[in-house]
């Protein structure tokens, strides 16, 4: 399929506009990027890890959301979820499992959790404050079991190791790198 | 078709993707950008393509760039401070040729995206901004231990106690930290970094900023980042203030100012005019022809 | 991007190309055809194949014309080429048995299966110069080839030829190849963090510059080192490129590739079994370069025994020192990068040495 013929998701220059948004966000903890314009009535889970997944990467659907097709796009090879770089999960699932963390030596093996939640402004606020954040932040995830908050806790005990979650509705997405600490809910 | 004209330059477009890496390149720097910035100050090993332009000359700014880029951008590429340098020119000409539909600038102001190196541009960048410094040595331990994998143990600790002996050997020999540019600067109470070789002066703006700031060297493969609002704090001891460059007069006493604008809080370069006089001026061009118009306009 | 309107700097580049371009063409000579670059400097042609990473004869000959006869530059071209080429699939590794060979010898016996093929080689020529070389032409040329093809009787010569080493193997002095399922490293998609296994030790050294590599094997061989190598095996030829049939994955010839291989017999150590053999080096790149293969063959060993003591007594042996050190790419961009404005930096330095001067002023209470 030549690049003229990808569908809009997929095509390079919605995959740069996407990368940008999400690098916005990630850089400052709290804000919500709004991704409707690019997301061709797409899932904005699909297109956190259209951005960043091929097949030199590894996931882990835990949603079962992902079509055959979605991917075939994406071309990653599947594997199990303590073996993946990028894993797909549901807010509303407590997760059981313990993900990549990342070594002292290279941290950044720590996996990118891309969790769908209900909406990214409906719920109660969380209290955000470290790096990218001036003084504090709100986030307002509902359908976001606090399962995931105390199991982030852990997984991120000892910096530089821990994980990263971009957290997505259907339109919007937030990320939480592993040096935010995060009060209330 | 031949991409290459006889002039050594690629036709606009030809045969190349929008931003002249793959798809796959441009994947996998946005991935460890991605990481860079969840963990500020950590150097992030990525698989640095070959550009056409020469290592050492930038190659790991720009493929930081170039997977930054958009046609909606707008683009300053600066050295030393200037967009005038040689190797700003070379570097915004590559990005004209690959990337049709970003804008470039001379404005500091009026850029999305400001390559640099050597220097923070002196105006305050803003939340809408991201600045791409080039980097020769990402790691500010390579002085004191030559093994990698000892450096990067040292790194995920944050044990730096080899890095406080160096400055204090300095101190004992010579009354005063005598690291000049390249000054290790700790990040958010981890990870010391390299800052790339800016002046003294410039590491106080990486310091609770509003802009991103992102360091890719090209010939060493590593990214790492500043994210904004993160603390950044030059390494020194408690009883040795971190000092900038002052640009004093020896004998008068008073601080140096532009000869062009008049400013007297730039980094100034310093150089022998026609009759050997030394003369100052701001080191920073875009700044200097910003203050000029606004004196013009005062008249 | 559109172009920024600007002085200085950009007119200087542009200044600079233009004479470039003019120097080049001064004169009363004919500009070079790629042809004659590729067959009559085929040495060179084979360095910046090997150096510049990516087997495209014709694009190597334009890098050399048109970065006027540097080597370093000329690879330079085909490495940012080949960073613009998708990747559309990998091969299976091949055997270098299948080599159509044009030249193979061993120093380690007198003769082979197969006999010593000498092809063509300047080794046993006379380093004199044949001043009627500086005056020749097209008609020179035809008489030379027709009197080659000539009443040239068909010889019946195998096209492919056995590995010396596998007698060796059969009496069991040298070990038995170990069979591997492991992925090769990819240098071009990871960088380096040490320590790497031997196959990055290998594509590094495959495509690292060929004066840098000999450098540091010449240190090994004068003493910095133990290896002590004899020559087991050198050939040259084509290989098959077997690229899997993208339906039916059957693998297919694609083509044939120059490549030069090098396997050195080095020192004898234990093996597994408690019997002391001899131990290998490898060196294999693309074109037609011996001194390249030889070298790398010897650092090949040098750090692999290294690696296997757990002790490094030479820079030959360290694979830091090595690996990151022979990318003629590389090493040529930073070299050059020093050439930079670098006034902001200086500027720092005369300030740190300014405060320096003036402390140890008031320390003494005399001026300096």
């Amino acid at each position: 399929m030549s690049v003229l013929e990808l569908p809009r998701l997929w095509r390079p220059e919605t995959l740069q506009a996407l990368f940008r948004r999400i690098l916005d966000v990630a850089a400052r903890p709290g804000q919500t990027a709004d991704l409707s314009d690019l997301l061709d009535d797409r899932p904005a889970a699909l297109a956190a890890l259209a951005t960043f997944c091929d097949n030199t990467q590894m996931l882990a659907d835990l949603t079962g959301a992902l079509s055959d097709t979605d991917l075939a796009f994406l071309d990653v090879r599947t594997a199990p979820v303590e073996q993946v770089g990028f894993i797909l999960a549901r807010g509303a699932d407590a997760p059981r499992f313990t993900p990549r963390l990342g070594t002292l030596d290279a941290p950044e093996g720590g996996a990118t959790i891309v969790v769908m939640v209900d909406s990214l402004t409906a719920g109660t606020p969380l209290t955000l404050t470290g790096p990218g954040i001036a003084a504090q932040a709100l986030l307002s995830p509902s359908g976001l079991v606090p399962g995931w908050l105390d199991a982030r806790a852990g997984w991120c005990a000892d910096f530089p190791m821990g994980v990263d979650l971009v957290l997505v509705d259907k339109t919007r997405l937030a990320v939480l790198p592993r040096t935010t600490k995060i009060k209330g809910a | 078709m031949h991409p290459v004209d006889t002039m050594g330059q690629t036709r606009e477009g030809a045969e190349y993707g929008f931003a002249f890496l793959d798809e796959d390149a441009k994947r996998e720097l946005r991935r460890s950008i991605f990481k860079a910035v969840c963990i500020p100050g950590h150097q992030v090993p990525y698989a640095s393509r070959e550009m056409p332009i020469a290592r050492g000359f930038g190659t790991g700014g720009m493929q930081l760039t170039l997977a930054l880029l958009g046609p909606d951008d707008t683009c300053k590429v600066i050295d030393q401070g200037a967009d005038d340098s040689v190797n700003a020119a070379n570097i915004r000409n590559f990005f004209a040729l690959t990337c049709p539909g970003v804008t470039g600038t001379l404005r500091t102001e009026a850029a999305s995206v400001i390559q640099t190196r050597h220097r923070i541009p002196e105006l305050p960048l803003r939340a809408d901004q991201i600045l791409v410094f080039q980097v020769p040595y990402p790691d500010p331990l390579v002085v004191v231990e030559p093994n990698a994998a000892k450096r990067r143990r040292m790194h995920g600790r944050a044990d730096y106690a080899r890095l406080w002996v160096k400055l204090y050997e300095d101190m004992v020999a010579f009354d005063e930290i005598t690291i000049s540019h390249r000054y290790p600067t700790r990040i958010n109470g981890h990870y010391i970094i390299d800052p790339s070789p800016i002046p003294r002066f410039d590491v106080p703006k990486l310091h609770q900023a509003e802009c991103l700031y992102l360091f890719g060297a090209g010939r060493e493969k590593r990214i790492y980042a500043v994210p904004p609002h993160t603390d950044a704090i030059p390494i020194t001891f408690n009883d040795v203030a971190f000092a900038v460059e002052s640009f004093r007069d020896k004998t008068t006493g008073k601080r140096h100012v532009c000869r062009r604008c008049g400013a007297d809080d730039s980094f100034l370069d310093e150089f022998p005019d026609n009759d050997g006089a030394r003369v100052f001026q701001c080191s920073d061009a875009a700044y200097c022809d910003m203050r000029l118009e606004r004196l013009e306009a005062a008249e | 991007m559109a172009y920024v309107a600007i002085r200085g700097g950009a007119d200087a580049i542009k200044g600079s190309a233009r004479l470039m371009e003019a120097l080049r063409a001064m004169g009363s000579s004919a500009p070079l055809d790629l042809d004659q670059i590729e067959r009559q400097m085929p040495l060179l042609h084979s360095k910046v194949l090997s150096e510049g990473s990516l087997y495209h004869p014709r694009l190597a000959s334009l890098a050399l014309k048109q970065s006027l006869g540097d080597s370093l530059e000329a690879a330079f071209f085909l490495r940012a080429y080949r960073s613009t080429k998708p990747r559309l699939g990998e091969t299976a590794p091949h055997d270098t048995r299948s080599m159509r060979v044009v030249r193979r010898v061993s120093a380690a016996f007198k003769d082979i299966p197969g006999g010593q093929m000498l092809g063509a080689t300047p080794d046993y020529l006379h380093r004199l110069f044949r001043f009627e070389l500086m005056d020749e032409g097209p008609a020179q040329f035809d008489q030379i080839t027709r009197e080659w093809f000539g009443n040239r009787p068909k010889a019946e010569m195998p096209l492919t030829f056995p590995k010396v080493l596998d007698t060796l193997r059969a009496e069991g002095l040298l070990a038995p190849l170990a069979e591997s399922d492991d992925e090769p490293f990819d240098i071009t998609r990871e960088p380096l963090i040490f320590p790497v296994p031997r196959s990055a030790q290998l594509a590094t050294m495959a495509r690292g510059e060929t004066g840098g590599l000999l450098a540091l094997a010449y240190s090994n061989m004068r003493g910095y080192g133990d290896v002590h190598p004899t020559v087991g095996e050198l050939r040259v030829g084509y290989v098959p490129v077997m690229v899997p049939h993208p339906v039916t994955g059957k693998p297919m010839e694609a083509g044939e590739v120059l490549v030069t291989e090098c396997e050195i017999v080095a020192m004898f150590e234990k093996s597994d079994d408690g019997a002391p053999v001899f131990t290998l080096g490898y060196g294999a790149c693309f074109g037609h370069n011996e001194v390249k293969a030889i070298a790398m063959s010897v650092l090949d060993r040098a750090i692999s025994v290294a690696t296997e003591k757990g002790r490094i007594s030479n820079p030959s042996e360290d694979p830091e020192f090595v690996l990151l050190h022979v990318d003629g790419i590389e090493s040529m961009g930073f070299c050059t990068h020093y050439k930079m404005p670098h006034y902001v930096t200086f500027q720092s330095d005369m300030d740190r040495l300014r405060a320096a001067r003036t402390k140890a002023e008031e320390a003494t209470d005399a001026p300096r």
